[in-house]
């Protein structure tokens, strides 16, 4: 029994030990800090970064629902302290939602700031980025009568919209996982400013780390078929040509297949992209009558030749461009050895070979109207 | 002085000043009756003592005394030790006789306070341990049922029993406990919850390492188990061995239930034993450290009502934690009609104005309220209190080190509950020891038809519950 009783004895040891040891944590009292939900960088024309965020004020007397703070530093960890000036909270990034990337900052190449952002712990990789086609302190700063929790209506834009396939998803995670993949660019959605609200503005591509081209929101559709298979999506699509009747078709609960087939070597590769897509028309606005099977193919046929087409004058862009937002890389390199994918020039060889889209258009149903 | 009269004496002294005791002389047949009023049955008294030797001439006196059914006893040590157990002695000549007319007036057979049940016999054990013995043997009909009877208490002579089942019991458990009960070195035993904390394996940790429980039906199923029971005289509660931690998560309700429910009621358990002990620390921890883990909804409303708060999550928790256990110490003290009033007090006094006043948060209010009613869910009340008590330790572990301080509080306790044992038999069975064939019975209630063989830490020589024909 006495024998017993010595070798309890590390539970009081280990609670005097924890109450000696008690200051000593980093403590971080919910209502002490601050905890930044979004924040933004821009490039000054000196060099600087400008650099601001965004935390939510709680305090139940005042109107303010958040805070912004902005400054300038050569670097962000630098531009944190010297905000940390400004505030009564402590400063915490844990609870970081969205980054915006100011056009100038983006076109500059954003490499250093990824590492920062993927090195601290704190900074969860479902952490949103955006790139803003503008200034993105003004955006943020801006104070939108409608939206007065602005940090809050930006990730619920950026979610939705991503969860219809209308613009790419980009968490820090897959721009990271992407930026260092050779075989693809990392992309992200572009907002901009809109009067009192904020608008989708296109998907913006990058070049290894640098913004190079902004593709329109018109395209996005389009670029979410080559990029990846999905479910759930809808497309307007304008079928008019010159001079004819109006005729218009909206397609909803799309759900698109993809597949890449590369044929051929050096410049002389083919990569075919097929997409199969099955959905159903929710709008149709022309002279076919979808109650008949012979118009349904009809239309499906029309669809498919617009959607190519499209598709393979957005592709000529992007290797202009040089952006292989979607990944062709990596097909071309998996068809190769890894010797032979290291001796290629990816880069060159890109702007260089053929990309053809294939589309298969499915129409379920028709809706309601027969 | 003859012997008879020498032996009525010594006896008599020893029951001086006692009030309460009944000498009742009979001269002229030479007999004294000796006894406790109020522990014997006084109608039988007269039927069956009394009545015979009065009415008996002087010659056919002695044929009457031998047909009592009582025993005759020498040493005078023996016949107090005797009176005081309830029988009447009888001195007749040189001759003493005891005969045992035990019936203490208990309180009738009623409903358990402390386990009800909704289906299932509503029938507990009460102090007398006549009545607990009766109720055992009306339920397991056999012979095979043994009782071992034992006296604890230098001056309480308490009674204790023991019970098993022969041939299922493992009789290495019976000897060990028999062993201990014996060396019991103490003035007096009140209750069989202070009975088994003087022969634990380890009497300082904070679990019980025996089930205690006043169900007839949980005992006789803990007897078929294979597992020994103990009962005491003036207890109602009887206690089984060996326990495993486990135990005390299951309730004879799970076996009346159809099998589905009783496995969710017990996946109910587990789940609530995990929020008694985590729940509070979990939000001081969260609250202190870890705000990267709130979700963003809860984010804005949980700091804005910490934001009135004057004290760190730690002290605000702790205090609570302390309302709470002070509401439910005062509830369990007083009579059902006042504790009603401490209820309202207490709902309204925390739930509302505490908040109101900016002295806790409301989302604390929930985290405490969830945890104390998580801990009733207990079928045991003494492993609901013992957990009740860990909490405070992991609060404040959370409050300095955070998930940390949980972490080491939880590896510290999964430790200790390893290196416990009950009986000599691991307390974490069938954990640790592994036994997969235990866990049909343990973590959910399969069906009967799967439940065929006794708990592997009952250790019985005879294993199999059900032989079913395929």
């Amino acid at each position: 029994m006495r024998n017993a009783r010595w070798r309890r004895l590390p539970l009081p040891l280990l609670l005097i030990a924890a109450f000696a040891l008690g200051g000593c944590g980093d403590q971080r009292i919910l209502e002490r800090i601050g905890f930044i939900q979004s924040t933004s960088y821009d490039l000054m024309p000196n060099g600087e970064l400008k650099i601001a965020v965004a935390i939510p004020r709680l305090e139940a007397e005042s109107n303010e629902k958040r805070e912004v703070l902005s400054t300038t530093a050569p670097t962000s960890k630098q531009a944190r302290i010297k905000m940390s000036r400004e505030t009564s909270l402590q400063l915490v990034s844990g609870q970081l939602r969205v980054t915006l990337l100011g056009r100038s900052f983006a076109e500059a190449g954003i490499g250093n700031q990824l590492d920062t952002q993927i090195r601290d712990p704190a900074i969860s990789p479902l952490m949103k980025i955006a790139v803003v086609n503008g200034d993105a302190e003004q955006l943020l700063n801006q104070r939108y009568s409608q939206h007065p929790r602005t940090d809050r209506y930006i990730e619920r834009i950026l979610e939705k919209e991503a969860g219809t396939h209308a613009i790419p998803k980009a968490t820090l995670h897959q721009f990271v996982r992407d930026y260092y993949d050779d075989g693809i660019d990392p992309v992200a959605p572009m907002i901009r400013k809109a009067g009192k609200n904020i608008v989708i503005d296109g998907i913006a591509l990058f070049r290894d780390d640098r913004f190079v081209y902004r593709l329109p929101p018109q395209d996005a559709m389009i670029f979410a078929f080559m990029r990846s298979r999905f479910k759930q999506g809808e497309i307007g699509i304008n079928l008019q040509h010159q001079g004819a009747p109006r005729e218009a078709v909206m397609v909803t609960s799309l759900v698109s297949q993809r597949s890449v087939k590369v044929s051929g070597s050096g410049p002389g590769t083919t990569v075919t992209v097929r997409v199969a897509l099955d959905g159903t028309v929710l709008e149709y606005v022309g002279g076919l009558k979808l109650g008949k099977p012979k118009d349904l193919r009809k239309l499906e046929r029309k669809i498919e030749a617009y959607v190519s087409g499209q598709a393979e004058a957005m592709m000529k862009n992007m290797q202009r461009a040089g952006a292989d937002g979607i990944g062709i890389g990596a097909y071309v390199r998996n068809s190769m050895s890894y010797a032979d994918w290291k001796r290629t020039n990816w880069r060159e060889l890109y702007s260089q070979i053929d990309v053809r889209c294939k589309v298969k258009m499915t129409i379920k149903n028709v809706g309601k109207m027969k | 002085m003859d012997h008879r009269q020498q032996q009525l004496s010594h006896i008599l002294r020893q029951f001086d000043d006692c009030a309460d005791f009944t000498h009742k002389a009979f001269p002229e047949l030479h007999a004294d009756l000796l006894y406790f009023d109020h522990m014997v049955d006084s109608q039988k008294l007269y039927r069956e003592v009394t009545a015979p030797i009065l009415s008996a001439s002087e010659s056919e006196l002695q044929n009457a005394l031998d047909r009592l059914s009582g025993a005759r006893m020498e040493a005078d040590r023996d016949i107090v030790v005797a009176i005081l157990s309830g029988s009447v002695a009888l001195i007749y000549r040189e001759q003493a006789y005891v005969i045992d007319m035990y019936n203490p007036k208990g309180r009738s057979i009623s409903q358990s306070e402390s386990e009800t049940t909704i289906t299932g016999p509503h029938d507990a054990f009460s102090e007398p341990v006549g009545d607990t013995l009766s109720l055992i043997r009306r339920r397991i009909k056999s012979s095979h049922l043994k009782c071992v009877r034992m006296k604890v208490g230098e001056i309480s002579k308490t009674d204790v029993f023991l019970l098993y089942v022969a041939d299922i019991v493992n009789m290495h458990y019976v000897d060990e406990l028999s062993r201990r009960i014996r060396g019991i070195e103490i003035d007096a035993v009140h209750d069989t919850n202070m009975l088994v904390q003087l022969i634990d394996d380890r009497p300082s940790s904070i679990f019980p390492q025996f089930f205690t429980t006043e169900r007839p039906d949980a005992i006789a199923s803990k007897l078929a188990a294979g597992r020994v029971v103990g009962i005491m005289d003036g207890s109602p509660s009887a206690f089984s061995a060996p326990t495993s931690f486990f135990e005390f998560f299951t309730s004879s309700d799970d076996y009346y239930q159809r099998w589905s429910l009783g496995t969710a009621t017990r996946a109910l358990r587990f789940f609530s034993f995990a929020v008694t002990i985590l729940f509070t620390c979990f939000y001081v921890s969260v609250t202190t450290f870890h705000y990267e883990m709130i979700p963003q909804n809860l984010l804005l409303t949980l700091s804005e009502s910490r934001s009135r708060v004057p004290f760190p999550p730690v002290y605000e928790a702790l205090l609570m934690e302390l309302v709470i256990e002070l509401l439910r110490e005062a509830g369990a003290r007083l009579p059902t009609k006042i504790g009603q009033t401490i209820g309202i007090v207490g709902g309204i006094v925390i739930g509302q104005a505490a908040v109101q006043a900016g002295f806790t948060s409301n989302i604390l209010i929930i985290v405490v309220a969830s945890s104390a009613i998580s801990s009733f869910v207990m079928p045991s009340y003494i492993m609901s209190a013992s957990i009740r008590l860990i909490r405070f330790g992991l609060i404040i572990l959370a409050g300095i080190w955070g998930n940390l301080g949980i972490t080491v509080g939880v590896a510290y306790l999964i430790i200790h509950l390893c290196h416990l044992t009950s009986l000599g038999s691991s307390y974490m069975t069938p954990v640790a020891p592994h036994k997969p064939g235990d866990w049909a019975d343990v973590f959910i209630r399969a069906p009967f038809k799967l439940l065929k063989t006794r708990p592997s830490q009952a250790k019985s020589p005879n294993p199999a519950r059900m032989k079913m024909k395929k």
